[in-house]
């Protein structure tokens, strides 16, 4: 059987999801024993085919010439992968939503600003249907790879819907809370094996939330560790600005 | 005739390393901020003192997190080789909590159909016991639940008795321990006399339930505890974390999951640990879930520890080891759920108990 | 770490081979299956197996056939998850692993001489037909025998042939209703609920076996109540996510019962106080 032919491509992002999957180390060549990369921007220059059976993407969507090439990668892939939190939840790239376009436009271009377009940023599924999502900053590389062979299995990979506190107290790291310092550990979604809090770092929430947090229950821990409220929202807009989008969308329907 | 030996403090690195050289010994270390956990030591002193119970019970080494139980390789249909993971090794240091967490599992793993992959796995493994001479912290319900003083389950068990540990044998593994190294001498009755002593001393710290109800009553009360209130009120206070089972030693709920290597024809079959707290535990594949919600949830976790295994097995899964309260970060806390049952059905005796908290 | 091989492992599947495979609806695949060397599944109508692939994962069906079709089993599969949707694509000749069977089924022998009002909506007449078929290739055992059945609409009739058999057949007396008919269709519309009361029956000596979806079995059972059929004597089927299929997993748990074990048939005289289990 031919091995799956498969497309890598980053838009707004510091394209640290490629170097971590360039990186992988001896697992690449398991990788690379399993499908056939044909365009991978990072590692080599040539362009790929009409057609992929997968194309994985990095960094969110930023400007109209991203969207119609997102658009156009979509129509030439069976299966499409969204991975790294800019692709999969807009990433820091959505702190650009808290402000004016126009503002924005201003302080990047200067007077040549009209020049440059420039659009709220989203998410890769805020614009076109997304198959698989890796979340992480970076991508976690064992949920890569996990993911990468269910797309090849063809079938569904479900992102933890748990607080990242459950592979925190498997990994038996003591609280952040405990040491005093705010972690975001319980409202992000797990599947990192709490990577960061391992390295004695806290969570910042790169993962996206958890979908049905308590969140009364959630106010009520956040006030028992006398943490500002506003202090919270502001890290969890860190990465999540772009759930807004989201939940306009959800609205509208 | 019951053995006892004891072993003086100033050679109780020299018990660990030569017990180490052996085989694989895991005790409790000092993480920081008072939390400790089981992991691999060389010798006694990197062995953590006056440890309040590790954040992940030893049920740690009997059913790991990720445990393979079949190889596959469908190169040519569906082959399958059923396995199990072991390693021979000691653990020293389980409180009596813990020794009765390990003896619920036994129940659980031996009862038919029997689990072979536990049963297999917890002979490899020797259980040094620890005697608490004192409460942990004001988390701990271990008198309640009759887990204070030790109740077999253990091949040596140790009690500090100030510059030396007395240690009682239980069994013949826990003998070879003994007779691995020459830093052990027969107990004396002078020793005897002072673990008895220390005993008594301990039944006046452990006066009272931690509870205001007397131990054969607490079937009874949850019998009436269904429809409580309680739950409503753990309802709009648990984040569905998860950590409350997965700290738990009797908690033995898992999943069965494939991972499938890069060639998508060998891989592995594991089990991992679950939880009844997580959402998508009671799921079927059309999308049902049979215990919506959070209150609902917490609930099923009371009565798995106060209710089924006492109509099942005979004996209470909460082994008073205080670790769900104490890493619980929407402080929903064990004694307390319990002493607002008591109140609300009129079963308080204070003379059976009293919430020590604090 | 050591890794020891296990005989005997609870774990351990059998490969079995699929001898026939088709769709009955867009939803939901029939297959027929046989063990190695044409061994015996050897069940109880009403009991499941866990069906493996291995390197996508292991899911609990219901056996759909009598233990009187010897040399093979059926299943019938609903595209809803990840195992399932893998054996959607699978045809005759195709492997899979099975373990089982498991749990308790129907009490074949208690129900001998008694007269049996089966009640299936949707996907319920899946389990149910093992023991319709049961009953049917032994009905010389059993009194009067009814069955009703109900679902969305025509096209999700499942077993089409079958039915029909039934239906012709003098000693059976079969019904079936849709919530939404089509401009063929010429039964009963509305819900299965609305038949109940018009079943003549014999209370002291009728079961009624009921499977369903959730929803259904209060409302269901509520009927048969008002018929005068003891607690004991009415049968449900319930839907639980068995895991292992040991009782250890905890997935399956009602209260304190473990469905894959102690069910997945209970009486309801079982379980009317066992707030999780309808």
């Amino acid at each position: 059987m031919a091995k799956p032919k498969v497309g890598f491509f980053d838009f707004a992002c510091c394209e640290g999801c490629q170097l971590q999957v360039a990186n992988l180390g001896e697992m690449l060549l398991d990788v690379l024993g399993a499908i056939d990369v044909v365009e991978f921007r990072e590692v080599m220059s040539e362009k790929g085919p009409e057609k992929l059976d997968v194309a994985i993407i990095e960094g969110s969507i930023t400007d109209k010439h991203a969207i119609e090439r997102i658009k156009k990668i979509r129509e030439r892939a069976g299966v499409l992968i969204a991975y790294g939190a800019c692709a999969c939840i807009g990433g820091v790239n959505g702190m650009k939503n808290n402000f004016k376009l126009e503002d924005i436009r201003k302080e990047v271009y200067g007077d040549r600003f009209k020049y440059f377009d420039s659009v709220e940023t989203k998410a890769v599924h805020q614009v076109v249907k997304v198959d698989y999502f890796i979340n992480g900053c970076p991508v976690y590389i064992p949920e890569f790879v996990a993911v990468l062979k269910c797309a090849l299995q063809g079938i569904p990979y479900e992102v933890p819907d748990r607080a990242v506190c459950v592979e925190c107290k498997l990994n038996e790291n003591v609280c952040m809370y405990q040491k005093g310092v705010t972690c975001m550990g319980p409202i992000t979604k797990a599947g990192c094996n709490s990577w960061c809090i391992n390295n004695n770092n806290i969570c910042y929430g790169c993962r996206g939330m958890v979908s049905n947090p308590n969140e009364k229950g959630a106010k009520d821990i956040i006030e028992k560790y006398k943490v500002p409220m506003d202090l919270i929202v502001n890290k969890m807009n860190m990465y999540n600005k772009c759930r807004e989008i989201d939940k306009r969308e959800q609205k509208k329907r | 005739m019951e053995q006892y030996f004891v072993l003086k403090k100033k050679s109780f690195n020299d018990f660990v390393s030569t017990m180490a050289k052996k085989q694989k010994v895991v005790a409790p270390i000092e993480k920081g901020n008072n939390q400790y956990a089981f992991e691999e030591v060389k010798s006694g002193d990197e062995i953590a003192t006056g440890y309040i119970p590790t954040i992940l019970p030893p049920k740690k080494y009997f059913m790991p997190q990720n445990e393979t139980i079949a190889k596959f390789d469908i190169s040519s249909g569906q082959n399958m080789e059923p396995v199990v993971e072991y390693e021979k090794m000691t653990i020293f240091g389980v409180r009596t909590c813990d020794l009765a967490g390990i003896q619920c599992l036994n129940m659980v793993f031996s009862d038919r159909p029997r689990d072979l992959n536990y049963l297999i796995r917890k002979n490899e493994i020797t259980i040094v016991g620890f005697e608490c001479n004192d409460y942990c912290d004001e988390y701990a319900s271990c008198r309640l639940v009759h887990n204070h003083t030790p109740n077999g389950g253990y091949d040596l068990f140790f009690t500090d008795l100030g510059d030396k540990f007395i240690v009682h044998v239980n069994t013949l593994a826990g003998e070879e321990i003994i007779g691995q190294s020459n830093v052990f001498e027969k107990a004396s009755d002078q020793d005897i006399k002072m673990l008895n002593i220390l005993r008594t001393k301990k039944r006046e710290i452990f006066a009272k339930n931690e509870v205001p109800i007397e131990h054969e009553n607490i079937p009874g009360l949850f019998d009436k505890s269904y429809n409580s209130k309680v739950w409503e009120e753990l309802e709009k206070k648990c984040v569905a974390c998860g950590n409350c089972t997965n700290v738990c030693p009797s908690c033995y709920c898992f999943d069965v999951v494939d991972e499938p290597n890069l060639d998508l024809k060998t891989g592995r079959r594991s089990r991992k640990w679950d939880s009844c707290q997580h959402e998508t535990f009671a799921k079927v594949a059309g999308g049902e879930s049979f215990r919506e919600e959070r209150g609902a949830r917490q609930r099923h976790r009371y009565f798995r520890k106060f209710k089924y295994p006492m109509d099942k097995f005979s004996r209470f899964f909460c082994t008073g080891c205080g670790r769900c309260s104490r890493t619980c970060m929407a402080g929903i806390n064990l004694k307390e759920t319990l002493t607002v049952l008591v109140e609300e059905h009129g079963m308080k005796n204070p003379n059976a108990g009293e919430v020590r908290i604090g | 770490m050591k890794s020891l091989k296990v005989k005997d492992s609870e774990y351990d599947i059998k490969k079995a081979k699929i001898l026939k495979a088709k769709m009955l609806t867009s939803m939901e695949k029939y297959f027929e299956i046989a063990l190695p060397g044409g061994e015996s599944l050897d069940h109880e109508p009403g009991q499941f197996v866990e069906v493996s692939l291995l390197g996508i994962g292991e899911a609990p069906i219901s056996i759909s056939s009598s233990p009187t079709k010897l040399g093979s089993f059926e299943l019938v599969v609903r595209n809803v998850g990840k195992l399932t949707a893998a054996l959607h694509k699978l045809e005759a000749g195709a492997e899979v692993g099975i373990r089982g069977p498991f749990g308790k089924g129907f009490p074949v022998r208690i129900l001998e001489g008694n007269d049996l009002l089966f009640i299936a909506g949707g996907l319920g007449i899946v389990p149910l037909r093992s023991l319709i078929n049961f009953v049917i290739d032994n009905r010389r055992d059993f009194g009067k025998v009814s069955i009703l059945l109900g679902c969305k609409s025509p096209k999700d009739l499942l077993f089409g042939n079958e039915l029909e058999q039934w239906g012709k057949r003098l000693d059976v007396n079969f019904n079936c209703t849709v919530d939404n008919a089509d401009p063929d269709w010429k039964g009963n519309v509305g819900l299965i609920t609305k038949l109940i009361p018009g079943i003549d029956l014999d209370p002291e000596r009728t079961f009624g076996v009921v499977c369903g979806p959730p929803i259904m079995y209060k409302f269901v059972i509520k009927e048969l109540v008002k018929k005068k059929i003891p607690d004991r004597q009415v049968l449900v089927s319930l839907e639980r996510h068995m895991k292992c299929g040991l009782g250890k997993c905890g997935h399956c748990q009602i209260n304190g019962v473990y469905c894959c074990q102690d069910g997945p048939v209970f009486s309801y005289d079982r379980i009317k106080n066992i707030p999780e289990a309808l």
